[in-house]
């Protein structure tokens, strides 16, 4: 009673569960769902094997309707090889796949490739399912385009189509027998694709003009485009399901691991271990055999191999180089190397490769080195080392890691030295960009220099052709005043003192204008005083006062001069006083005695009028109202010193009146000139009013009141200015006579 | 088809390390000789292309390794090999007593393969150790022809070198012949060189 609830629970939940309650099993819930006479299995859906095989395979094809289809004779294939898959089970197959001897091999692959298709049946699908595969040529189709285009563009396009159309057919047709045939078969199939490509070549009127080398070229093209989509794919041509290859790969990695410690003696190859350019060659050769894993066709892989033995080579150039000598040094590469997926490289090409260049040419020659040295290893033994077997084992019981550590350091120290090499490559470019960039830097300063003496050049141009012109306008207005005062025996002193400078100031001036490198400028304003100066000095020496002039000359009378353009200028309005000094002007140059006074006062009017500048301000408003009544103070004190100044100035220009003799309208050219370098040197005059302090209290009374006669000029000399400049350079030479004249008088 | 040849042949030189199969092909395909070891050039694969009966042939010709211990390894050389050239040193006793293996190692790896023995450094006779009679006797017990050469002189080389030639080609032209009969006379050669060998 206790038990019937329970039993009958457990009854009916066997009943829903399952269907088949032990107590009600009969042999037909055990069989085939279809009805046939074998055994189902709940694995199977209830199915025997058989017919589980068969619904899937429907199911497939069903699916397979929609997207491509495998072909029809490899679904026979597997149906074949589940009957005799089915009764093994996997564990099993795989002990036995270990202990098969090699006779055996071949069908039990067959087993093993079909049984495990049967057991992995998603994945199966999956695969068969994915449209890349069945559907490939977009990519490929392109790559070739693109490839063909560019390493046969004088075939015909026929060529090209043909081509690719060929490794289309040649990818779907290595995939649709991957899943049924054997990897020879499938080896064999591939090479006998490649025969009837070559077949096509011979006969096809397309490749009619195409020479054999040029064919063997294009066999090569397709071979590349078709096999290296095709190793990309898991399994189908690169260590394929069904072979051994994965697990060789790690023996054999494992096995040269273990033979690291064999060294050069052992192999009796001449390496010297100690020779810089030896250690490079085996550092290269190792990197070549590296990547022959990462290239994706036979044909590159090969290359690989060819580029590896060719270092091979050369590293054991000691001797003539002989098969007697390459495989051992390649032997001992290969050890050093440790490629990796070295068996599945191997394999694939050896299977894949078309094996007309395989059994021919240098890199099948190679090839067949490289495969020679990895069944050396492979079969390594104590007696192909030449040592006692003891030692031997003992090297091999040595852990791994204990051995080949000389080499290792060698060739950690060949991979360091690649580093360096890199590094210091990379250095040598930076310091060539430096010393680019440094050059280019130069190049600037250069142009710079260059511009700034062309600068310098114009300008000592220009000054050569204005210099003195400056002076004679600035003294005309003046010596109108001097004229009119003809006083001040005092100011000659500070004429004396303003004379030499008042030559150097007016050159830094103009200069100035285009002052881009002031180290120049000043050379050209050195280049104008000593110019200048032979004029200055004679006045100088006359006068008596040299050192007196030359220490107050660069900071008074540039200041001074600026001053007085700024101050005529601003007080262009009030020139009204000017006329007074032209006419005073007119009478000077009637009066040449008076010239020695002129120089003086023309020293006198630039510092005056620095510290004018000071008191413009003030001066000016007051000039502005009092403009008329300034002329008669200037007479007075400023008058005497302005009319030294345009004394000095006024003796050049009494020449030029003396040639003209037309005194009205010289001085009105004149006093134009003037104006305008007073204008062009008004900018520097600001900097200069700093100089001025050194002789401000004499000169402020004067500039003060000589402002205004040469504002009153200025003015007037805008308004002709134009006119006057060719007569500036006219004036440059009366300069020197001026000194001359002034020097008379004196 | 205009090839620069008719004919594409893969000839090997086997034999023991040192009885000079590299100066063989050296001077062969270059006509130089480096008796001092001095050449860095590699000498392990060369091409020449000879004219024969107006055919052009073009030789491919693979060195192998010699050593003992590669020995059981160099069948891969072996595939596709048109002619095999066993080479001996006769001042060696040695190599021509491993000439027998050779040609076993020969045996096992290719069906039906043109052979020469070949005798080099004949030119010193105070040095010589294998007589020429005696390697005569084996060459006829083997069928095969024999070429005492000497690489250092230029003796014998081009000579040798075409008869291999002439030899393998003779022999495509007759498998090309019976194609489409049968392969009878291939199954023949062999048998007669199995004998021989058993003879031995």
């Amino acid at each position: 009673m206790w038990f019937g609830p329970n039993l009958q629970r457990s009854y009916k939940y066997m009943m829903f569960a399952s269907k088949m309650p032990s107590l009600r099993i009969d042999q037909s819930d055990l069989k085939c769902k279809n009805g046939c006479d074998y055994f189902g299995n709940p694995q199977w859906q209830g199915y025997c094997s058989k017919c589980h095989r068969e619904q899937m395979q429907r199911q497939r094809k069903a699916e397979k309707a929609s997207s491509a289809t495998l072909p029809k004779p490899e679904q026979k294939k597997q149906e074949k090889g589940v009957k005799l898959a089915s009764h093994s089970s996997f564990s099993k197959f795989e002990e036995k796949r270990l202990r098969q001897s090699e006779t055996l091999k071949k069908a039990n692959l067959l087993k093993f490739s079909v049984f495990k298709k049967s057991n992995t049946e998603d994945q199966e699908h999956s695969s068969e399912k994915r449209p890349p595969e069945f559907k490939i040529p977009a990519l490929v189709n392109e790559g070739m385009k693109s490839e063909f285009r560019a390493r046969f563009s004088q075939l015909p396009a026929q060529v090209d189509r043909d081509a690719r159309v060929f490794v289309h057919s040649f990818i779907m047709d290595v995939i649709k027998c991957a899943n049924v045939m054997t990897v020879d078969e499938l080896s064999e199939r591939v090479q006998r694709q490649y025969q009837r490509f070559m077949k096509h070549m011979d006969t096809s009127s397309h490749f009619a003009n195409v020479d054999s080398d040029t064919k063997e070229l294009l066999m090569d093209f397709v071979e590349k485009h078709a096999m290296t989509y095709l190793h990309e794919l898991p399994s189908v041509v690169f260590s394929p399901s069904g072979t051994d290859d994965e697990r060789l790969d790690r023996a054999m990695s494992e096995r040269i691991q273990q033979l690291s410690w064999v060294g050069e003696r052992h192999l009796e190859c001449k390496l010297d271990r100690s020779n810089a350019e030896c250690r490079q060659l085996l550092y290269k050769a190792i990197s070549e055999l590296l990547g022959m894993d990462s290239a994706l066709g036979p044909g590159g892989k090969l290359s690989r191999v060819r580029r590896a033995c060719r270092h091979v080579l050369r590293l054991c150039s000691a001797a003539p180089a002989s098969a007697d000598d390459l495989l051992p040094a390649l032997i001992f590469t290969v050890l050093k190397a440790n490629p990796p997926r070295l068996v599945s490289n191997i394999n694939f090409v050896t299977r894949f490769c078309n094996a007309q260049r395989l059994m021919t040419g240098e890199g099948g020659y190679y090839f067949t080195n490289l495969c020679c040295a990895v069944s050396f290893i492979e079969n390594l033994t104590a007696e192909s080392l030449n040592m006692d077997k003891k030692e031997f084992d003992c090297y091999m019981a040595m852990p791994a890691s204990i051995g080949g550590s000389s080499w290792a350091a060698a060739l950690s120290l060949c991979g360091a030295a690649r580093e360096a090499g890199a590094q210091r490559a990379a250095a040598a470019r930076l310091l060539q960009h430096t010393s680019d960039v440094k050059q280019a830097a130069d190049l600037l300063a250069a142009n710079a220099l260059s511009f700034e003496e062309q600068i310098t050049k114009k300008v000592q141009d220009v000054l050569a052709k204005t210099p003195l012109e400056i002076k004679p306008r600035r003294e005309l207005p003046r010596l109108g005043k001097l004229q009119e005062i003809s006083t001040a025996p005092l100011i000659d002193l500070g004429t004396d003192r303003g004379e030499p400078h008042p030559q150097p100031a007016p050159t830094p001036q103009r200069p100035a204008p285009a002052p881009p490198v002031p180290a120049l400028p000043t050379a050209s304003k050195e280049l104008n005083v000593t110019l200048d100066p032979p004029e200055d000095e004679p006045k100088l020496n006359i006068l008596g006062f040299e050192v007196i002039d030359r220490q107050s000359p660069s900071n008074s009378p540039q200041n001074l001069d600026q001053t007085w353009d700024l101050k005529q200028t601003s007080s262009l309005e009030l020139l009204t006083p000017s006329p007074l000094g032209f006419t005073p002007f007119d009478s000077r140059s009637i009066d040449e005695l008076m010239t020695p006074d002129d120089f003086g006062n023309d020293q006198l009017p630039p510092g005056l009028s620095n510290i004018n500048y000071d008191i413009d301000l003030s001066d000016f408003s007051g000039d502005n109202s009092i403009a008329e009544d300034a002329p008669k103070s200037e007479p007075k004190d400023p008058f005497s010193p302005d009319a030294l100044k345009k004394t000095q100035t006024f003796d050049p220009f009494a020449p030029q009146t003396s040639r003209g003799y037309d005194t009205a309208i010289d001085s009105f050219d004149e006093f134009s000139f003037v104006d305008q370098k007073h204008k062009e040197t008004d900018p520097f005059e600001v900097v200069h009013r700093g100089q001025d302090p050194f002789s401000p209290v004499e000169w402020n009374v004067d500039l003060g009141k000589d402002p205004f006669s040469n504002q009153s000029p200025a003015k007037q000399s805008t308004s002709i200015l134009d006119d006057n400049d060719s007569p500036t350079t006219g004036c440059l030479l009366p300069s020197p006579l001026q000194p001359q004249s002034s020097g008379r008088p004196n | 088809m205009a090839r620069e040849f008719d004919h594409l042949f893969k000839l090997l030189i086997i034999g023991d390390s040192g009885v000079g199969k590299s100066c063989l092909l050296l001077r062969f395909a270059d006509n130089t000789f480096s008796g001092s070891y001095i050449t860095t050039i590699g000498v392990d694969f060369k091409i020449r292309t000879l004219e024969i009966n107006g055919e052009r042939v073009k030789l491919q010709i693979w060195d192998t390794a010699g050593q003992e211990r590669f020995r059981t390894i160099t069948s891969t050389y072996y595939r596709g090999t048109h002619g095999v050239i066993v080479v001996y040193d006769v001042t060696n006793g040695e190599s021509f007593a491993n000439v027998k293996r050779w040609l076993h190692e020969i045996e096992q790896n290719c069906d039906v393969v043109n052979k020469v023995l070949v005798g080099n450094k004949n030119d010193c006779p105070s040095r010589k150790v294998v007589v020429t009679e005696d390697a005569q006797r084996f060459a006829n017990q083997m069928n095969i022809p024999l070429f005492e050469t000497s690489a250092k002189e230029n003796i014998n080389v081009e000579e040798m070198f075409l008869t291999i030639t002439k030899m393998v080609l003779r022999s495509k032209l007759e498998m090309k012949e019976r194609q489409n009969v049968t392969s009878k006379d291939t199954v023949h050669l062999k048998n007669n060189i199995k004998t021989k060998k058993k003879c031995c």
